[in-house]
């Protein structure tokens, strides 16, 4: 029973993780239908700028070069972290922004294939930049937060770094949430998911929300691949890929378009592939995780809140 | 005093279709002008090309002194210039509420005091509308829908009005009550351009009309003379 409920856990904080980049797919198909497969790539691009970034101010060390830097002090990680989770969002924020203007937008009128494609285009250029970035092997991202168990005395596990996870994640999404339902912008958000047409007739700029969109789930991005790093202290070029399929699916899973259903998909995902590991065996998660899916969407095409509270965005 | 709106030999299409064929017309500053026509004459296109949502291919819309073909004004400037559009099938956002559908209708204004008062104005209006302020658009009825697109559209507060068949689809005595609505509005100093199937009320609302055939203006005069041209009676008025 122990067992059961840390695997439960880590479910949980891995979901929590699946649920963030999930919402930057579901975003950008409830407004424009459009896939957006760079989205991964994006992920990982935020999480090399977030190691460029500890390398820069001497956190972390220039990946092969042999002394590793002496631990960080306390106000040194907390500073770093702090930079991280501003410098990723923006970055990931403006380079999705900038590529639904250059590369999306002159498609929008086009069949949906050809935005589809671009989409898998972008992809492939953001892994390269990766690649040229800091190489093909996989890189240690530093340790910033302390793996001490918070749930001393009892049989569970629960560290300041699944801490950091929840404590990040969940008022990310809170916020997003608020966000949508509440401010101008966001109604405009789901307006011009609604309907395009009428949205344009009264006075949005659908573009510009459109842009907008891709920053938000950009910086969402952003956010969950510094959370990633610090986490997992592993990064690599192909991490977009994986990472993105997982929350692709989470989105998918819990209705495409809709934002509680990306949020409720990356945390079945999450304790699908925890349990699955468990009681399954590792190598089993992964095809119990599309096996879900595929089952799910037997069912119910739309995902698993798709029909019921199909709110767009 | 220049009109409202003049335009003159609109062009527009959609790909390798014409749809309008040098199209004239204007609205007077407290005018409600009807334009009437068939299916498929052009109606839509005509409101949606004002709205600049459908490109013109030529000739000048000028609203408020102001040419929004050659200024290439985008859609969403236009409201801004006082020029808003309840447009056909209402296209309510379904799954907004019904005071958020208000809202965006304000979407453009920036005095979010007087944004609070004209949403109650609103409601004074369509009094159905408060009681489901907090229900999805999708769920009113169709009447309801036509009411809230109507009040969508004013809370932009336009100096011009385009509706778009507000009677389409609803029951007589619906339709009546929308009616009321705009001449009460055009009192009120809002200039209309209504487009209709139903020619006969549309004509009975306006000061003028004009006949719209396959993308032409074919016939135009004061909406009472209108009424009475045998012709018109034969062709729209299904005498």
């Amino acid at each position: 029973m122990t067992e059961f409920c840390q695997f439960v856990l880590i479910g949980l904080v891995t979901g929590s993780l699946y649920a963030l980049i999930a919402l930057g797919y579901t975003m950008v198909y409830g407004i424009i239908e459009l896939i957006n497969f760079a989205h991964g790539d994006l992920f990982m691009l935020g999480s090399f700028l977030a190691l460029q970034l500890v390398i820069t101010i001497g956190v972390a060390a220039t990946p092969g070069s042999a002394p590793a830097p002496p631990a960080p002090s306390t106000g040194a990680a907390v500073l770093a972290i702090g930079l991280m989770l501003v410098a990723a969002p923006v970055f990931c924020a403006a380079l999705n922004a900038v590529v639904d203007r250059a590369v999306y937008k002159p498609v929008r009128a086009a069949p949906k294939l050809a935005a589809i494609v671009s989409a898998i285009g972008v992809s492939f250029i953001f892994m390269n930049m990766g690649l040229f970035w800091f190489g093909p092997v996989d890189l240690n991202f530093p340790s910033l937060v302390p793996n001490t168990n918070l749930l001393d005395g009892t049989d569970l596990r629960f560290t300041y770094k699944d801490l950091m996870v929840v404590v990040v994640t969940i008022p990310a999404m809170v916020l997003l949430t608020f966000f949508v339902r509440y401010t101008t912008l966001g109604k405009a958000m789901r307006a011009a998911a609604q309907d395009p047409t009428a949205a344009r007739l009264m006075g949005i700029d659908v573009d510009r929300v459109i842009s907008a969109t891709f920053a938000i789930g950009g910086a969402l991005a952003g956010v969950a691949s510094v959370v990633y790093g610090l986490y997992f202290n592993t990064v690599g070029y192909q991490m977009g890929f994986q990472n993105g399929v997982y929350a692709f699916t989470a989105a998918v899973l819990g209705g495409i378009g809709n934002i509680p259903g990306a949020v409720l998909g990356g945390i079945v995902i999450g304790l699908v592939r925890a349990l699955g590991s468990k009681y399954a065996g590792e190598e089993w998660s992964e095809a119990l995780i599309f096996a879900i899916l595929i089952i799910i969407l037997l069912f119910r095409p739309t995902g698993i809140l798709g029909a019921r509270t199909r709110e767009k965005v | 005093m220049p009109p409202l709106l003049d335009v003159r030999d609109l062009e527009a299409g959609y790909g390798p279709i014409s749809v309008l064929h040098q199209l004239s017309l204007t609205v007077e500053q407290g005018e409600i002008v009807a334009l009437i026509g068939a299916n498929g004459a052009g109606k839509t296109t005509t409101l949606m090309c004002l709205s600049a949502v459908v490109k013109a291919r030529a000739g000048r819309v000028v609203f408020d002194g102001r040419d929004l073909v050659a200024g290439r004004v985008p859609a969403h400037e236009v409201v801004r210039l006082g020029l808003a559009q309840a447009p056909e099938g209402r296209k309510i956002f379904p799954r907004l509420t019904v005071l958020e559908n208000l809202q965006m209708g304000a979407y453009t204004r920036t005095d979010h005091d007087a944004v609070g008062k004209d949403i109650e104005k609103a409601f004074g209006m369509f009094p159905i509308l408060r009681d489901r302020q907090h229900q999805a658009g999708g769920l009113l009825s169709g009447g309801q829908q036509q009411m809230l697109a109507i009040a969508r559209a004013l809370m932009a507060r336009p100096k011009l009005l385009l509706l778009d068949e507000p009677s389409l689809g609803l029951a007589p005595q619906i339709v009546v009550q929308i009616f009321d609505v705009i001449r009460e509005l055009n009192r009120q100093g809002v200039s209309v351009l209504l487009v209709e199937q139903n020619a006969r009320m549309a004509l009975k609302v306006a000061h003028r009309g004009y006949v719209l055939e396959t993308g032409r203006i074919t016939c135009t005069d004061k909406a009472d003379v209108l009424l009475n041209d045998p012709r018109i009676r034969a062709a729209y008025l299904g005498e």
